[in-house]
């Protein structure tokens, strides 16, 4: 070393503080579409549900939104920004990968505040309309097998049962957001192309398909077809990181009055969205993580 | 090659770079000595940017190391990056999103040497619109703004990737004034990549040129402007020039028997050639910075 003049870095928490800042700033547009897709939800509800007298639910099912929103945002975090070679990012006095994580953890922040904003007009909707917040609802379960999904039900074969959202799953807009934006993230920071990735495992999985069809083996044919449905529906899968499953066990059946009713295969169960939980966000951050890796310093050339 | 001595601001070893069979960079070893203001001078492709964003570890070379005020490019990047003022090739690099009041606000946050006064008055000098979005600018408006985002810091060195590219003339010599101004108030090592070597005639005290990726050449301007010069001979019938006098371009016939070339080396040693092959040397000239470089690229070209 030498007795050159040397200027400081900034320090992480200053980089940390200036990107949540920095994503703010440049969001503000993206920010007020969404705030009035949010009015216009609002409005909706309004106009559907509560001036027509009836009660707004405040249930699990409605976490799908934060976590669009999730699956969304780091598009718009790293669109224009060149995130292989020289861009304008990597040219900041900040350790590489560290500079890349705080710009996705800043992005969480405001996630966090887009779904906390979400999660509060959906409370006060649930007030105003006079709906119950952690009230019981009565689920129809079924206790035979139904046989074609949207067909009779099995006589016998359901019975009411009460359930009570238990306060812990209003987590779950902020984890299933965060779960998802984790393995977006991980897509936009890794890869070059993550849309082309994302064809090209489509266009993989039809064309396993396609070779099982031709082979006539129902196994390699429906390959695709199951490992969608473990990674989506799956006890751990997406829709148990999501909803705690309340979407998944879901299905219809028809009462012998000709009725189409709602009807669940099994009760949410706590523990398995909580399984599910730690799994995806402990998968997202490794995965992070590792995409983050790519940009760091000491990178192959 | 002339090397510089010890204390180089920027230093490179072995540096090698490709883009799959294409070759960026071969071996270099650049030298940049403190305080100075070292022009890099070359053919397109011929690795000036890449040598830049590897300083600036934006690209990785397949070999050698890079150092910056005794940084190393790498393992210490962020603190190396800290030290530099950097303008890119490409003005589109700025984040579009941002309006250029926001983008200074934002580059200030990551240099705590940022000058809040000289920034402004940078903003002022300049003329930039703080309430445009950068993605919306000009070329020329993007290079001023690319300009202040490098200066306001007073980095103690500048990397400067064709930095008056898509100026207009008022703009760049404007431009021009206000880096010799800086120059005067911040101690600042310069290394500087450029076709347009008039422009810095008067701040140049070193020069590298760079040839398909290898540096040929590396020299203080005074050694540069000395031992590049323009020679006319007084020649006898059927003189053939010695194959040991280093000249950048082909031999023009003047008037009479004379003949003249951009000849490299020491003026004895030349004189002392043409002497020995009973040609005789009329006079010589001596040739501006660009004209001497591009003498250099000439004759490493041939």
């Amino acid at each position: 070393m030498s007795g050159f003049r040397h200027n400081s870095a900034p320090a992480t928490r200053a980089v940390l503080r200036e990107q949540i800042r920095a994503v703010r700033v440049e969001n503000v547009r993206i920010a007020l579409v969404v705030a009035g897709l949010l009015l216009f939800f609002i409005g909706l509800v309004v106009d559907e549900v509560i001036l027509e007298g009836g009660d707004f639910p405040f249930h699990p099912e409605h976490w799908v939104l934060p976590a669009m929103a999730g699956l969304l945002l780091p598009f718009a975090l790293w669109r224009g920004e060149e995130r292989r070679g020289a861009g304008f990012f990597w040219s900041l006095p900040v350790d590489r990968r560290q500079h890349a994580l705080l710009r996705v953890a800043a992005g969480w922040v405001w996630l966090m505040v887009v779904v906390a904003v979400f999660v509060l007009a959906l409370l006060a909707l649930t007030l105003v309309s006079g709906g119950q917040i952690l009230g019981e609802r009565t689920l129809r379960l079924l206790t035979l097998p139904l046989e074609t999904p949207g067909g009779p039900l099995p006589p016998g074969g359901v019975r009411e049962v009460p359930w009570t959202m238990t306060p812990l799953l209003w987590l779950a807009p902020f984890t299933g957001a965060t779960g998802a934006y984790l393995v977006v993230s991980t897509l936009a920071l890794g890869l070059k192309r993550p849309l082309r990735w994302l064809a090209g495992t489509f266009v993989l999985m039809l064309l396993i398909a396609v070779t099982g069809d031709f082979a006539n083996s129902r196994r390699v044919a429906q390959v695709p077809a199951r490992l969608l449905d473990a990674v989506m529906n799956g006890r751990w899968g997406w829709d148990a990181l999501i909803t705690a499953r309340t979407e998944s066990l879901k299905t219809e059946g028809l009462l012998p009055t000709g009725e189409s009713v709602v009807v669940w295969r099994a009760l949410p169960d706590l523990g398995d969205w909580a399984i599910a939980t730690a799994l995806w966000i402990g998968l997202g951050l490794v995965a992070v993580w590792l995409a983050a890796s790519r940009h760091r310093e000491n990178r192959g050339a | 090659m002339r090397r510089s001595p010890d204390g180089a601001a920027v230093e490179t070893s072995g540096l090698s770079k490709r883009y799959g069979r294409t070759v960026a960079l071969e071996d270099v070893a650049l030298q940049v000595p403190e305080g100075s203001f070292y022009v890099l001078v070359g053919e397109n492709g011929a690795g000036k940017s890449s040598l830049l964003e590897i300083l600036m570890n934006l690209e990785r070379a397949q070999s050698g190391t890079a150092t910056i005020l005794g940084l190393d490019s790498v393992e210490q990047g962020a603190r190396a990056r800290a030290q530099v003022g950097y303008i890119p090739e490409h003005h589109r690099q700025l984040p579009r999103w941002m309006k250029c009041g926001d983008l200074l606000r934002h580059v200030a946050r990551y240099h705590p040497a940022w000058d809040e006064a000289y920034a402004d008055q940078l903003v002022d000098r300049f003329g930039l619109k703080l309430d445009r979005r950068a993605g919306s600018q000009s070329k020329g408006e993007a290079r001023r703004l690319q300009f202040a985002l490098a200066l306001a810091h007073r980095p103690p060195l500048l990397l400067l990737d064709e930095p008056t590219d898509g100026l207009d003339p008022l703009i760049r010599s404007r431009t021009m004034s206000l880096l010799v101004e800086h120059l005067a108030d911040s101690p600042t090592t310069v290394l500087v990549s450029t076709h347009r070597v008039q422009e810095l005639d008067s701040l140049a005290d070193h020069i590298g040129v760079l040839q398909e990726g290898r540096l040929v050449a590396q020299m203080s301007r005074d050694d540069l402007l000395r031992t590049v010069r323009r020679y006319r001979l007084e020649v006898p019938e059927g003189w053939q020039p010695p194959p040991d006098l280093r000249a950048a371009e082909q031999w023009r016939a003047s008037t009479g028997r004379a003949m003249q070339a951009t000849l490299i080396g020491e003026e004895e040693v030349v004189v002392a050639r043409v002497t020995a092959s009973d040609a005789t040397v009329v006079d010589t000239t001596t040739l501006s910075l660009e004209e001497a470089a591009v003498a250099l690229l000439a004759e490493a070209a041939r």
